[in-house]
């Protein structure tokens, strides 16, 4: 008997163990062979021989099971490491497509203006003088029409250069108080490194009753968006001019790429223009038919924001379609 | 606008207050500062003064000059063609290290000792003032032999450049820049004191002066016997500083004067309004006969404000000429100008901008900058015509300055800003600020104009920041969710594989026209273009596409996917928004995955990802208007029976224009695309049954058909159906073998086999019966 137990224990494959099962507890077997042996005994020894050989057998079915489990669990093994990847090698970029960075920071401008109760709006690209200029302030002699050199067409309509007209619709159409965005596509007759002739821009207005909207409040919510657009930023306000916003101030953001040490990008100023506001001209009121309000109005070049944020160089490679830019958004 | 500190010095004090500290308030106050430049001079550097100069034996060009540097006489070779006898000079004695890292060393110049360099202002580091060595006069003070020259504070000097703002036209000059800091700082500002001289020689003798018309211009007259100009070292080392110059000494000075002090200047010759031998010069302000202001006897001798005639200005050296100074208001010229385009001089950009007006301030400054520097000869007295100005009030009570500042200023601090600024405030009362504006802020008006200048001098860093109290309101409106939309449609396209593109919204109006686009009607077409290639507005977003992707595919890509949604416009002009596809070469890139060979898109896979996008989409035969479209594999697209836009395999002749592999594209009207809230389908809980069908029929029947033809037999149960598969071969001639798979599903039971043969038998009944089709 004894010689099974080491036979079962030293076999080597679900093979020769399946061998040894069928040699063990096959109907031809020794454990079938030495119950047949029971014939002949009687009494007291017959039931000692069965005592012993039942304990055998399962001592010897343990065994087997056990030794079977380690077999198969072996074979598996080997099978799986057969099926061994070099795992490496399957590193892999994404084959999704990407947004476009520019749409994207609208995107998250957009959102936080409409999450601060902002209405957003749209309105057309032709426009015509009076929404472009004559009611912002910007009369046709006025030296501040030099500053957008503007893409007129035949029947002297023209592609907005800001998107102030929207802010002018609305208000035509709307009674105080508004508070809403423009964001969307600008034009100006302007194209080297730093211009193209299209590019985007949001537009904030926020009107109310006379004497309620002041600059304290326009501080308010352009540092507040600027924190949220770059992070823990410095922000800092310069007297400016505008036609359409009297006090008028440009903001600064302290560089995002030195920390406000200098360097290239900031001309070593240590500080970045990214948005212009105001306190809304009283002209651009009248030219409405608005009476006894405040208001407040800031603007600001998406295509800037997005270069500063992605630290993109290239203004023009922006409306190329180029895909060595556009894979590294997705 | 370029500023120096020596020379803002002469406006204002500016002791105590460091450049940095100046530039900072500049950019509190408005003024952006763009560049602030150091000039100094190197140790070392001495003032000298040349004793002797003459000729190197062995070389014409070089002189050999002993030089008077205090302690010593030195011998210096200098090669300057201005160098003489009697001038006062920088030296660079030994050991000095120039600017450009040169450092002065004893040397034998052609055999001849030099020990030191007489230098040039560019050696110097200061502004390039031409060839030559720097001539040093009185203008820069005394000046003491051996001195070292950075001792002197035009020498060691800052220079600011600032960007004005387009209603600042006040700040155009020293002096208006000097009067803004004055307000920032509250130090006075120093004017300059006009004084007459006494000739006997009356100006009427030679001069008079009239008018044919009422015009809003000031004008003032001086005139003088000019002879022997010469411009001081200061002005000349000035003018270097803000990178202008003039053909001749005496523009040179007027530049200069009306730099320092904002008035408009201008010097003619006596005698060009003079008649033949006459004495007396008949000078006449009138009308042009395009309505601009002019100065004129015979001929027009300038232009006010606008550009002068050549023939008018000073020719020679020793003359009587005229100096004039005017003022027009800057509203009056810039009108007029945007009306009737006409050339304009150097002095357009101040005069539109607002020069100074108070003409006596820089005429006789000028006067006396030229009487002491030349041996010229002034007559005494002017002559003026001046329109009286009619001051403006501005009225501001202190609640409305601080409701729209948002914090309370002090009175006391509004009073000496405005007194700073040279606003007279001295009618206020207790409750309002009575302010009247000077003649040289045309730009105040209104308030909150005077606000403005209240906020500028206050430093808006001292102003709170304070959150606006608003009454909440829905503010969610079809623009917002028009947005909205286009960001969700822009998502899906990114994450089917396709890049967002963004293009111009300009196009070739000449290439479009080649490929059968309509473009906007000739009458409403772009008036100035900014190149030929931009010259009308886009009627589609296909070509954009097709360039981008061409540009790929030069860069490399061999798969190419990119999207646009973006403004298209009608003949018309009317705008509209469109969502476009290119899909290119490969399916995807290289990888394992696809043993490094990836297959190329084609119709079924570009039809799936579009629909993927935008949804369940149903495709109808189609000719496209342009031609960029293979003709047999194009289709119109449709969603929920609309037509929305169209789907084609791009023409093999124009992808081989663009170097383009197998390319599709899709172009959508965006606002037709159907989006909003979905209504759920009841769905049954029973099993459904799939059933394939492969029916023979013609190749050139349409697959439309068969649907039609199933749709309108209203067969029981039958849920859906789409084709899988599709075969022919030699065998099959000219039909084809088409699978189509039916699901069948009951909202009652399980269907039996029985349900479902009959339904299978009622539709080859009415395939066989209607288009003559059935099984194999």
């Amino acid at each position: 008997m004894k010689e099974w137990y080491d036979k079962i224990n030293e076999a080597t494959s679900v093979e020769t163990l399946e061998e040894i099962r069928i040699s063990v507890f096959g109907k031809k077997g020794i454990l079938a062979a030495e119950f047949s042996k029971m014939k002949g005994l009687s009494g007291p020894e017959k039931g000692k021989l069965a005592k012993e050989l039942n304990s055998h057998k399962s001592a010897l079915m343990n065994e087997f099971t056990a030794k079977k489990i380690t077999l198969q669990t072996e074979a598996l093994k080997e099978a799986m490491k057969a099926e061994a990847i070099d795992v490496s090698m399957f590193s892999t970029s994404s084959q999704s497509g990407a947004l476009h960075p520019v749409m994207e920071t609208m995107d998250r401008i957009v959102e936080y203006f409409s999450s601060m109760n902002f209405a957003v709006k749209t309105g057309q690209i032709v426009e015509d003088d009076f929404n472009n200029f004559e009611a912002l302030n910007l009369p046709k002699y006025h030296p501040a029409r030099d500053m957008q050199d503007t893409f007129y067409f035949k029947d002297e309509m023209m592609l907005r250069t800001h998107t102030s007209p929207v802010q002018i619709r609305t208000m035509m159409s709307t009674k105080p108080p508004i508070r809403m965005i423009a964001p969307g596509a600008v034009f100006r007759r302007d194209y080297d490194l730093t211009h193209t002739p299209m590019f985007h821009q949001v537009e904030g207005l926020l009107v109310d009753k006379e004497g309620t909207v002041s600059f304290a409040n326009l501080k308010f919510i352009l540092e507040d968006f600027l924190r949220y657009m770059f992070g823990d930023v410095e922000v800092r306000f310069r007297p400016s001019f505008f036609p359409f916003t009297e006090p008028s101030a440009e903001v600064d953001i302290s560089c995002v790429f030195c920390k406000g040490e200098g360097c290239r990008v900031c001309s070593h100023t240590g500080w970045l223009e990214v948005l212009g506001c105001g306190i809304v001209d009283p002209n651009v009121f009248e030219a409405v038919n608005y009476k006894d309000v405040s208001g407040y109005a800031f603007g600001l070049g998406v295509e800037r924001f997005a270069m500063l944020i992605h630290q993109i160089g290239d203004l023009r490679s922006l409306f190329e379609g180029d895909i060595k830019l556009l894979e590294q958004f997705q | 606008m370029i500023v120096t500190r020596s020379w803002l010095n002469e406006w204002i004090d500016l002791s105590g207050i460091s450049t940095e500290e100046i530039a900072k308030t500049f950019n509190s106050i408005g003024l952006e500062v763009d560049r602030v430049e150091e000039y100094r001079v190197p140790k070392k550097i001495v003032f000298g003064k040349v004793l002797e100069c003459e000729k190197h034996p062995d070389a014409d060009k070089l002189n050999v000059c002993q030089v008077d540097i205090g302690s010593s006489i030195r011998q210096i070779v200098c090669g300057a063609a201005n160098v003489r006898t009697g001038l006062t000079v920088a030296v660079a004695v030994v050991g000095a290290e120039m600017p450009a890292g040169l450092v002065i060393k004893p040397v034998k110049l052609r055999g001849v000792d030099s020990d030191g360099m007489i230098c040039s202002a560019g050696e110097l580091g200061l502004a390039d003032m031409g060839k030559g060595i720097l001539e040093i006069d009185s203008s820069v003070g005394a000046v003491k032999l051996g001195d070292n020259v950075n001792t002197n504070s035009f020498f060691n000097d800052d220079l600011i450049e600032i960007e004005l703002t387009a209603n600042r036209g006040d700040c155009l000059s020293i002096r208006g820049v000097a009067r803004d800091l004055s307000a920032a700082f509250d130090r006075p500002i120093k004017e300059y004191i006009v004084t007459d001289n006494d000739d006997k020689r009356g100006i009427g003798r030679v001069l008079s002066l009239a008018h044919e018309k009422d015009l809003n211009v000031n004008l003032e007259y001086k005139a003088l016997d000019l002879k022997d100009l010469e411009l001081p070292t200061l002005v000349k080392l000035r003018l270097a500083q803000i990178q202008e110059q003039r053909d001749s000494d005496i523009e040179s000075m007027l530049l200069y004067i009306t730099q320092s002090t904002g008035v408009i200047l201008r010097a003619y010759d006596h005698s060009f309004f003079c008649k033949d031998d006459e004495k007396m010069a008949k000078v006449i302000l009138s009308e042009d006969e395009k309505g601009f202001a002019c100065i004129k006897s015979e001929n027009i001798a300038s232009i006010v404000g606008i550009v002068q005639d050549d023939a008018s200005k000073v020719k020679e050296d020793e003359s009587v000429i005229l100096l004039e100074a005017s003022y027009i208001p800057p509203e009056i010229i810039s009108k007029k100008m945007s009306e009737t385009k006409i050339e304009s001089g150097p002095m357009f950009y101040k005069t539109s901008r607002g020069s100074e007006p108070e003409l006596d301030a820089g005429l006789s400054y000028c006067i006396d900058m030229i009487e002491a520097n030349s041996a010229s000869k002034t007559y005494s007295g002017k002559i003026e015509l001046i329109n009286s100005y009619v001051e403006k009030i501005v009225i501001v009570t202190k609640q409305e300055i601080d409701e729209i500042i948002g914090a309370k200023i002090d009175k006391i601090t509004v009073a000496n800003i405005l007194k700073n600024l040279g606003f007279d405030t001295s009618k206020s009362s207790t409750d309002n600020f009575v302010i009247s504006v000077p003649q040289f802020r045309h730009d105040i008006v209104n308030k909150q104009d005077i606000v403005e200048e209240i906020v500028r001098m206050v430093g808006i860093d001292n102003i709170p920041s304070k959150p606006f109290i608003l009454t909440e309101d829905n503010r969610l409106e079809d623009n917002y969710f028009e947005y909205k939309k286009r960001s969700i449609f822009r998502h899906r396209a990114a994450s089917n594989g396709f890049f967002e593109s963004v293009h111009f919204v300009f196009d070739e109006k000449k290439t479009l026209n080649s490929y059968g686009f309509a473009t906007t009607k000739d009458e409403l077409e772009l008036l100035n273009p900014i190149v030929q290639t931009l010259d009308t507005l886009r009627p589609t977003l296909l070509t954009g596409l097709l360039k981008a992707a061409s540009q790929n595919v030069k860069n490399g890509y061999s798969s190419v996917r990119l999207f646009e949604i973006g403004s298209v416009f009608t003949p018309d002009r009317e705008e509209s928004y469109n969502m476009a596809f290119i899909f290119s070469g490969d399916k995807e890139s290289e990888s394992l995955a696809n043993a490094g060979k990836p297959s190329k898109v084609d119709f079924a896979y570009f039809v799936q990802k579009i629909s993927d996008v935008v949804g369940a989409i149903t495709l109808r035969e189609y000719k496209t208007i342009h031609t960029l479209s293979h003709e047999y594999q194009t289709a119109e697209v449709l969603m929920n029976g609309e037509v929305i836009g169209e789907l084609f395999r791009v023409h093999p002749n124009v992808e081989k224009d663009y170097d383009l592999d197998v390319t599709y594209m899709c172009e959508l009207a965006f606002e037709k695309i159907p989006h909003g809230l979905k209504i759920a389908r009841k769905t049954s809980k029973y099993q459904a049954s799939f059933k394939d069908l492969s029916l023979i029929m013609p190749k050139a029947m349409r697959y439309e058909k068969v649907k039609a033809v199933i749709e309108n037999a209203e067969i029981t149960n039958l849920i859906r159906f789409y084709p899988v598969d599709k075969y022919s071969d030699d065998s099959l001639g000219e039909d084809m073998s088409l699978s189509i798979r039916f699901v069948l599903q009951s909202m009652e039971k399980t269907l039996e086999e029985e349900d479902i043969t009959s339904a299978m038998d009622s539709i080859l009944v009415t395939l066989k019966s209607e288009l003559g089709i059935g099984l194999r």
